[in-house]
């Protein structure tokens, strides 16, 4: 418990050299971040996380408990990957005068990942549907779950 | 019924317990980590005036550590991802009573180390990501705030992990499927998707997204990492950052009285265009290494940065200063430490692949040291001086 709270104490002070450093850079600096760091976090529990209550939701109406697991997979890694390629799907950063920067067709290597992950889905699928169903059966058919 | 504010057990998911939350956050934890000690490393690397300067050897060292910076960065997004959707019924959790209060300031203080490592988390993520690929939309200093927000990403993780280290032992030591450690409230089986299953997939997603980016520095990854922000090619096979019309440099690099002056104090010798290529020339493999996490390997000649200083019969292991073309910006001077001015590979490049430097290249001549981040390989060079 002791060695606990001491390395606790010492990513206080870490965290806190950083937060010295942040101030360092200014007001105007510090202000900038301060709308990223509340904008990620906002974004994320009251934007993203509803959505994907939504899909879920969407999920368990539509498709069949037994197949569902290769499914939310599939969805979990096409949307994971597409969020952290916004960057380089929307070009953002593209220069007019540097054609070696952000070279690439990145919306047809979307339509190629998608694929990939809507096959591996259909394996997926696939083989849960020709082994026969394992484990307990569940009477009602339904443990009452409101999301996924 | 009257509508009410969610509360923590209306999320009743199998899949939102501290089995999964801990086993992704295990991996999510090595991939800060690495993040953050690769981070410093180059942070090192471009500090002028460090303690101690990097070493020369091994001269794909930043190649490689750069190239972990952004690979690991890049893995934490779906693996953060799985694990704030995990542990998102904590937000809601009830507040504690307020009559008892040391439990309400503990809580407050778990709360808000939560908050920041959220906060500094989601930062470092998107700020990385978004760099990698030069897209800026702010108006903070990148580097700086980056470098500064991931002491207080560290430190709060550190936090974090002590502040549940009990509940994480548990957890890890635990069959994934043991709902010991679970909220009040949560299913007590799997419907459709499995633990074992999600935490799979979070490490697929981890995989894909390492392998759909890392292709712009592991060449065999090239043709499979549709996200790679750059794809090898460019002028003798080597990819640009900052072009010469963008840094402004392209009359006066391509002007036809350019010398290259070599300076030590008051002593300074002039070396014109014809001289710096008669020059005995050298060739080496040398890795450009981008901050951005991008590298390629390119076969670089010219004369050996030693062989020119030492026409102002500088000391032996001096500390160079290199001033480039440019008429502004960040990395128009910088500081070549004295073992990288002394290396056999460090050159003051004129060709690559076997042709004269291209303009964007750094054409007439530009720095090429080993293990060194390409922000630092300086370009359109006017002058070598000895630091005073």
């Amino acid at each position: 418990m002791r060695a606990r709270v001491g390395i606790g104490a010492v990513g206080v002070l870490v965290g806190a050299y950083g937060a010295y450093l942040l101030l360092g850079l200014g007001w105007d600096n510090l202000l900038a971040a301060v709308y990223w760091l509340a904008g990620g976090v906002i974004l994320h529990d009251f934007v993203l996380s509803v959505a994907l209550l939504g899909v879920a939701l969407l999920v368990v109406a539509v498709v069949p408990a037994r197949v569902r697991g290769p499914v939310v997979a599939g969805l979990v890694v096409l949307g994971s990957v597409t969020l952290l390629a916004v960057p380089v799907l929307g070009s953002f950063g593209a220069k007019a005068d540097n054609p070696t920067l952000l070279d690439r067709n990145y919306w047809l290597g979307w339509v190629v990942l998608a694929l990939l992950v809507v096959l591996a889905t259909a394996v997926g699928v696939v083989r849960r549907l020709r082994t026969p169903a394992s484990g307990p059966p569940d009477p009602e058919g339904t443990e009452r779950e409101p999301e996924a | 019924m009257r509508p009410r504010p969610p509360s923590e057990r209306d999320f009743t998911s199998f899949l939102r317990s501290p089995a999964v939350a801990s086993r992704v956050g295990l991996a999510l934890g090595i991939c800060f980590g690495l993040a953050f000690l690769t981070g410093l490393y180059s942070h090192w690397q471009q500090n002028p005036d460090a303690w101690f300067p990097p070493p020369t050897r091994p001269v794909w060292g930043y190649r490689l550590t750069q190239g972990l910076h952004v690979a690991s960065g890049t893995a934490a997004i779906p693996l953060l991802l799985v694990k704030l959707w995990t542990v998102y019924p904590k937000l809601f959790a009830a507040l504690p009573d307020l009559r008892k209060p040391r439990a309400a300031l503990l809580n407050a203080l778990e709360r808000g180390s939560i908050a920041v490592l959220v906060a500094s988390g989601i930062f470092m993520l998107a700020t990385g990501i978004a760099n990698s690929a030069q897209w800026y939309p702010w108006s903070f200093t990148f580097r700086l705030t980056h470098y500064a927000l991931a002491w207080v990403a560290i430190g709060a993780l550190v936090v974090h992990i002590m502040v549940k280290l009990p509940l994480i032992r548990g957890a890890l030591g635990a069959d994934i499927d043991s709902t010991e450690n679970d909220r009040p409230g949560t299913a007590h089986r799997a419907s459709g998707m499995t633990r074992r299953g999600l935490v799979g997939t979070a490490y697929a997603a981890a995989a894909v997204a390492v392998l759909s980016t890392a292709g712009a520095t592991v060449p065999l990854l090239r043709k499979v990492s549709v996200f790679g922000v750059r794809s090898g090619d460019g002028p003798g096979g080597i990819p640009i950052n900052r072009s010469a019309r963008a840094a402004r440099v392209t009359a006066l690099a391509t002007a036809g009285d350019y010398t290259l002056v070599v300076a030590n104090g008051d002593r300074e010798v002039e070396v014109d265009l014809d001289r710096l290529t008669s020059m005995r020339r050298h060739t080496y493999d040398l890795p450009i290494a981008c901050v951005e996490g991008w590298s390629a390997q390119g076969t670089w000649a010219g004369p050996r940065i030693r062989d020119l200083m030492a026409l102002v019969d500088a000391p032996e292991g001096a500390d160079v200063v290199v001033r480039s073309l440019q008429p502004s910006g960040p990395y128009t001077t910088t500081l070549l430490p004295g073992n990288f001015a002394a290396a056999d590979n460090t050159l003051l490049a004129t060709h690559l692949s076997g042709e004269r430097l291209s303009i964007d290249h750094g054409f007439p001549c530009r720095v090429i040291a080993p293990n060194r981040p390409g922000v630092l390989q300086t370009k359109w060079v006017a002058r070598l001086e000895v630091r005073t």
